[in-house]
């Protein structure tokens, strides 16, 4: 936990976006944890799962983050932002990666320990099986004899899963492993800054308020907004941000009124009232529509 | 409907889209794992926090991520906040799963070089998909089931190069093999020519018995002498870029491709726009002949003054309405334009699986791709959309769906059409823009086959009948004019 609050979490920026700056990424299953606990941020899992690659429901890392959310975590102190490529290049380039490839061993050493388990465990079932089979055909010869109950002291001892193979293991090399991050690679760098996007305020009052959001593209927004974290809870709203002196066009907020009400949820849209002093904060309203049928 | 955040709109895609027994990169959802991606993350053993990480069935049940009905809020129970702490812990447990490479398999090793290619010029060759060869980076090592079908090998190199023979990945190709743990990166410390050393034994075989040479970096000493392995954000780092940036994969452009390689498509980057351009014109011009004919037969200009239908003998609607029709309408055809510009154009040409599919020749692509971004992109204007689906060749119905009944059948598939990818952080949706062409559909000839339908009391006496029977058959065969075509 005292680690914790040392570490930062970088935050990947790959190139593309213009507005944003680029695309932001997170690595580390840590640090989506960390986030999703702590700064109400679930963003989006983007990833192919190495586990079961042929499905769509459920994917693994990077997680993807909006600049709004990025933003609010590089404000917190609890992340920066690392321009990876650069990064990369750069410690790639340096002569001497002793770290990275003593974390790499370390891993593929304890890869090998679980391959291992899983061949003993593996062989120990087939041993299992093994040893029922000859049970039955036993059983079968032998009619009476083998009778109830005596079967694993009868035929236990030589079931045993044989160690012939420990010399094998021995020669062979150890697995090669992909890690998820470079982190033993690139370090910890100094963060680069991010632009500022117009629905920042808009978007911490509602991360403040306790609500995690989802882009919104599914249901016709520019987020899907959650009470909780969207692991419980379905989105009450569809939402939009505009600026103070926008004028929204009635239309819009008819559609989007409609349209959230036929997704079960209602339309919030809001603004930042701009601070009359420099000084103190801009207040962030919002208002919530929904379809009456009358 | 009601829409929910449940309703998975890449599940109905996936489901629908699940092909016969693919190849083997297709899904084994199909096969074993069938009914259940929800089950994927099935029984949990107790197993040990070490080997957890690396276990290859660390499974974790879909019903702990998503356990059951969601709530409408929270109640501050600890009921509730135990269901989310498990969703999060399984979360957390499927998501730290290290990828590892058996060393006992076959070593599947891809080689970062991203200068190799760039001062290559390719030239168009006959029968073969287009090679994008400047934008390959990845030389590949060694091969497995999900790399086949990926890469590229460029032919008509001379004995002496290092790598030859060898296949060469595209960013997009070598970042999905990575993250779905079929591909082990590495960054190279040395040049091509001592990672892929050129003997002349190995020259001959080198072509076919690829997998030979895997063994021999093993017994050097040291095994990262020649290069590192790459981390899953490394790989990120080196071959994610703009777009069109040269060897390189925009992420949405990569999100989009690894969805639609999920789900079993076979997917290739298009052909540069001047090919494009050549292979839509190749083989379409007897459909454009055809149209044009009948098209000049069916206009008549009307004259500049006095009635609009010319007075004389009708004996059918079909010569009535055609004398009415001067508004001009939109004919489909193979010609070109305009030329598609950034970001509305074809990025990726993709297949329904198929076990006949091969990288180098295949069939002309199911669905035409365009990736744009949701929040920089506006809905496309009219010359945009027009130059993007006239980058696609005429893909005219299925036959069958010839006849009056069939008309909004025809009118929804379109004459040409294109797929837009709308990517908004990682979330994608597809659309299809399809060229109708309501104009080619003439409503008004079927009212001369109904008129054959026996109307007694209205225009019996007139020879309504003859006239109409006529037009009726006029009207059917015209119906099935456009398919004749095809």
């Amino acid at each position: 936990m005292t680690q914790e609050s040392v570490k930062k979490i970088r935050i990947s920026r790959v190139p593309g976006g213009k507005a944003a700056g680029g695309r932001y990424l997170v690595f580390d299953i840590e640090d989506v944890i960390s986030i999703r606990r702590n700064n109400g941020i679930c963003a989006v899992l983007t990833g192919t799962m190495p586990q079961n690659p042929t499905q769509n429901l459920f994917l693994g890392l990077p997680v993807e983050l909006r600049v709004e959310e990025v933003r609010l975590l590089v404000d917190s102190g609890a992340a920066y932002v690392a321009e990876e490529l650069a990064e990369h290049l750069d410690a790639l380039n340096k002569p001497n990666h002793e770290a990275y490839i003593d974390s790499l061993r370390e891993k593929r050493v304890s890869a090998q320990k679980a391959f291992d388990e899983e061949k003993n465990r593996v062989r120990a079932m087939h041993a299992d099986k093994m040893k029922d089979k000859r049970k039955k055909d036993t059983s079968a010869s032998i009619a009476q004899p083998a009778g109830e109950g005596g079967d694993d002291s009868l035929f236990g001892g030589d079931a045993v899963p044989a160690p012939h193979t420990k010399k094998e293991e021995e020669t062979k090399p150890l697995p090669a492993i992909t890690p998820a991050t470079s982190a033993q690679l690139v370090g910890v760098s100094a963060g680069v800054d991010v632009p500022i996007p117009p629905a920042l305020p808009f978007y911490r009052h509602l991360n403040s308020k306790g609500y995690y959001t989802t882009p919104g593209l599914r249901f016709g927004g520019d987020y899907s907004v959650y009470p909780g974290d969207p692991f419980r809870y379905h989105a009450h709203y569809l939402a939009n941000a505009y600026g103070w002196n926008e004028k929204i066009p009635m239309l819009d907020v008819v559609t989007s009124g409609r349209l959230g009400t036929a997704v079960k949820k209602s339309f919030l849209f809001g603004a930042e009232q701009p601070a009359s002093t420099p000084e103190e904060d801009g207040r962030v309203r919002m208002f919530c529509v929904e379809w009456a049928g009358m | 409907m009601p829409l929910d955040d449940d309703d998975n709109p890449t599940l109905s895609l996936s489901s629908s889209l699940n092909p016969p027994n693919g190849s083997s990169q297709t899904p084994a959802a199909t096969t074993e794992d069938a009914p259940t991606p929800e089950d994927l993350l099935e029984d949990e053993g107790p197993s040990s926090q070490d080997f957890r990480l690396f276990k290859k069935n660390a499974h974790v049940s879909a019903q702990t991520i998503r356990k059951g009905e969601k709530d409408f809020e929270s109640h501050g129970t600890l009921l509730q906040t135990n269901a989310l702490e498990a969703s999060r812990n399984a979360m957390g447990e499927v998501l730290s799963y290290t990828r590892v490479h058996a060393s006992s398999g076959n070593l599947v090793r891809g080689w970062v070089f991203p200068e190799w290619w760039e001062g290559y010029s390719e030239t168009r060759e006959e029968g073969k998909a287009w090679g994008h060869i400047r934008d390959r980076v990845v030389v590949l090592e060694g091969s497995n089931t999900a790399t086949q079908n990926l890469g590229r090998a460029v032919t008509g190199q001379e004995k002496g190069k290092p790598a030859r023979g060898r296949d060469w990945l595209l960013p997009e190709e070598a970042l999905y093999l990575v993250e779905r743990g079929s591909l082990d990166l590495w960054w190279p410390k040395v040049g091509l020519e001592v990672v892929f050393p050129v003997e002349k034994a190995k020259t001959e075989e080198g072509v076919q018995g690829e997998e030979g040479e895997g063994e021999e970096e093993e017994e050097e000493g040291d095994e990262y002498a020649k290069g590192l392995p790459l981390s899953l954000q490394a790989a990120y780092a080196l071959l994610i870029g703009e777009d069109g940036e040269r060897g390189k994969v925009s992420l949405r452009q990569f999100q989009v491709y690894s969805n639609l390689k999920r789900c079993g498509y076979n997917v290739l980057r298009a052909p540069p726009k001047t090919e494009q351009a050549e292979q839509t014109k190749n083989g379409l011009g007897f459909w454009e002949w055809f149209t044009e004919i009948l098209g000049s037969a069916t206009t008549t200009k009307p004259k500049p003054f006095g009635p609009l239908v010319q007075p004389g003998l009708h004996r059918s609607y079909a010569s009535i309405y055609r004398q009415m029709s001067l508004v001009p309408f939109h004919k489909p055809s193979a010609t070109v334009t305009s030329e598609a510009e950034p970001p509305f154009e074809i990025h990726y040409h993709v297949w329904k699986s198929a076990q006949k599919w091969t990288k180098l020749r295949h069939p002309p692509p199911d669905f035409y791709l365009s990736v744009v971004d949701a929040q920089e992109t506006n809905v496309p204007e009219l010359g945009e959309i027009s130059a993007l689906i006239e980058a696609t060749p005429l893909a005219p119905g299925k036959p069958e769906w010839t006849g009056p009944g069939r008309i909004y059948a025809r009118l929804k598939h379109g004459h040409r059409n294109v797929l837009v990818a709308v990517v908004d952080h990682g979330v994608i949706n597809y659309m299809r823009f399809a060229e109708a062409a309501f104009g080619e559909e003439k409503i008004y000839e079927r009212f001369d086959t109904r008129n054959t339908g026996g109307n007694k009391g209205k225009g019996g006496g007139r020879g309504g009948r003859r006239g109409g029977r006529g037009g009726g058959r006029g009207g059917k065969s015209s119906g099935s004019r456009g398919r004749t075509g095809r």
